[in-house]
């Protein structure tokens, strides 16, 4: 059970087909979902290094028992646009939503959202395990740890965050795509990237909880024999994915991408670009928890 | 536009009356329950069936509550008839709970390891994450003397205390002042459960609770995912 996993997309997410099984908003109700099953998020299994390297067994090391699923098990299959061939990565941790469906669905009042930071948290003492939260998370980010019997979610590292200190996921990630900030500091990142330059949008707006995650779409390269033409004119990646996964604010966000682009391959300076690089951490973060005004 | 304010009224009041109606065909009266004085000692009748068998048995009918949530599946399964028996030993009161439930639902889960969360390296997988396990349980007022608090947990005045069973979790005493209050309180209590031939034969060790205590039982099963209020119900049953 991860709080915090990258999947390869097209494929089935983890867990398999969360994007389709329900929960979320519609018309101010939540909706309904069944519960993933340990099918789709994979069994545990273990590799039978005894018997191969001191049971005298010759044959090739082997998972057991025989994995069906598990976390990003599609892993680079991608799919197939005419002749050519696509996949990108969607890392995934809880939105913490500004209208959780979690928070509404649980009647113990276990999930509660920080006032000073909107940080989604889980109570673990007033968590009995119900379970009625995962049904309503149209993004399926609680898990269900039946050793404890309670749920868990992604706390966004907020120890960390109080302390000054970039969550563990942002702070690890070596291909510097994970930018954090208050979406309402003028100064912060998140604020440019998704306010200022539009150029990052929600996965799945229309579940209606309006996610705090935002992504900046994939970078869309034009197909092979095309590299003069728009890449909404031809693109690899089929847009009406991105439209499902992004809604169809995508197309604009991917041209305002292509614009600044071509601007700096004509030897201008792009601000948004220089923002995307993300060279230092000052550029990827600004996490000041004298702005969340933390209650002691 | 005239709104024909007598035939609003009229509306309102037809669906207070079919609620009263729905609520008092099916709630049935509570019961005196009779317990019985046993010399066994308690500890040995909490696991030993036959032990019980002199001991008056009460039949109680169980309500199921009504659908708590829009997104919740409808409860399909029909609604079992409570056996209860009641015995005085050894200064406890016992309580044993007999019902059928054709659906087995429980398992052995591995302990939880006594140290905080946050130390666990690694955690121990999980097997399962979408079964829920048959539980049954007894309420009673926390204050001596109290008459009948709200069914639905005791209220803010009228507390109660509940003792709880699960069957893969065992027991755990629970502490409410109204809905959504219940709370573990990290005490719990003797209890024996056996399930055998589609039956569930729990036994339960209370305090010694006083004459004139209200009793009110409630049981859960797993199979159509039964837990929190989504279960079946007694209404007060008072100890003789």
């Amino acid at each position: 059970m991860y709080w915090n996993n990258v999947e390869t997309r097209p494929g089935m997410g983890y867990p398999r087909q969360w994007d389709s099984i329900g929960g979320g908003w519609k018309d101010g109700q939540l909706q309904p979902s069944p519960l993933p099953s340990m099918d789709d998020y994979g069994h545990a299994w273990e590799f039978d290094y005894e018997q191969r390297l001191y049971e005298g067994k010759k044959k090739p090391v082997m998972a057991s028992p025989t994995p069906k699923s598990g976390v990003n098990w599609d892993e680079d299959v991608g799919g197939m646009n005419g002749d050519e061939n696509y996949f990108f990565y969607l890392p995934r941790i809880c939105n913490h939503c500004t209208y959780p469906a979690c928070l509404e669905a649980c009647p113990r009042k276990a999930i509660y959202k920080r006032e000073e930071d909107g940080i989604v948290v889980l109570d673990q003492d007033r968590c009995q395990g119900y379970r009625y939260c995962i049904k309503a998370c149209p993004y399926k980010k609680i898990y269900y740890n039946e050793v404890t019997g309670k749920s868990e979610k992604c706390i966004f590292c907020y120890p960390r965050l109080e302390k000054g200190e970039v969550n563990a996921c942002a702070a690890q990630c070596p291909g510097r795509l994970r930018f954090v900030g208050l979406l309402d500091d003028p100064e912060s990142p998140v604020h440019k990237l998704v306010l200022v330059h539009r150029a990052a949008l929600p996965l799945f707006p229309e579940k209606g909880t309006q996610p705090n995650v935002f992504y900046v779409p994939p970078f869309n390269p034009p197909k092979r024999g095309n590299y003069d033409k728009s890449i909404l004119e031809d693109s690899r990646l089929p847009l009406d994915y991105l439209i499902y996964l992004f809604g169809p604010e995508v197309r604009d966000v991917i041209t305002r991408l292509e614009a600044e682009l071509k601007m700096a391959q004509a030897g201008g300076r792009s601000e948004l670009l220089q923002l995307l690089i993300g060279r230092d951490a000052k550029t990827r973060y600004r996490i000041k928890p004298e702005l969340v005004q933390i209650k002691v | 536009m005239r709104i024909n304010r007598e035939a609003f009224l009229f509306a309102i009041v037809l669906v207070v009356t079919t609620i009263a109606g729905t609520q008092a065909g099916k709630t049935p009266a509570g019961q005196t329950l009779n317990p019985a004085p046993l010399s066994a000692p308690a500890e040995a009748l909490l696991k030993d069936s036959a032990g019980w068998d002199q001991v008056p048995d009460h039949r109680i009918s169980l309500n199921r509550t009504p659908p708590l949530y829009d997104t919740d599946e409808p409860a399909s399964l029909e609604i079992p008839v409570l056996d209860v028996r009641l015995a005085r030993a050894g200064g406890k009161l016992l309580v044993q709970m007999s019902w059928a439930d054709p659906t087995h639902d429980s398992a052995s889960l591995p302990e939880v390891p006594n140290t905080p969360p946050e130390t666990r390296f690694r955690k121990l997988p999980t097997e399962a994450d979408d079964r829920f396990f048959d539980a049954a349980a007894v309420m009673f007022p926390a204050k001596p003397g109290a008459m009948t608090p709200s069914l639905q947990m005791g209220d803010t005045d009228d507390p109660v205390q509940i003792y709880y069973w699960n069957a893969a979790r065992g027991p755990m005493l629970m502490e409410a002042a109204g809905r959504g209050t219940t709370r573990r309180t990290g005490a719990t209590f003797a209890v024996h459960g056996a399930y055998d031939k589609g039956r569930w034969t729990v036994a339960l060790e209370l305090p010694d609770l006083p004459a004139s205590t209200p009793l009110a039982f409630a049981i859960w099963n797993g199979s159509q995912k039964d837990r929190d209020g989504r279960k079946y119900f007694s209404v007060w049953q008072v100890l003789k």
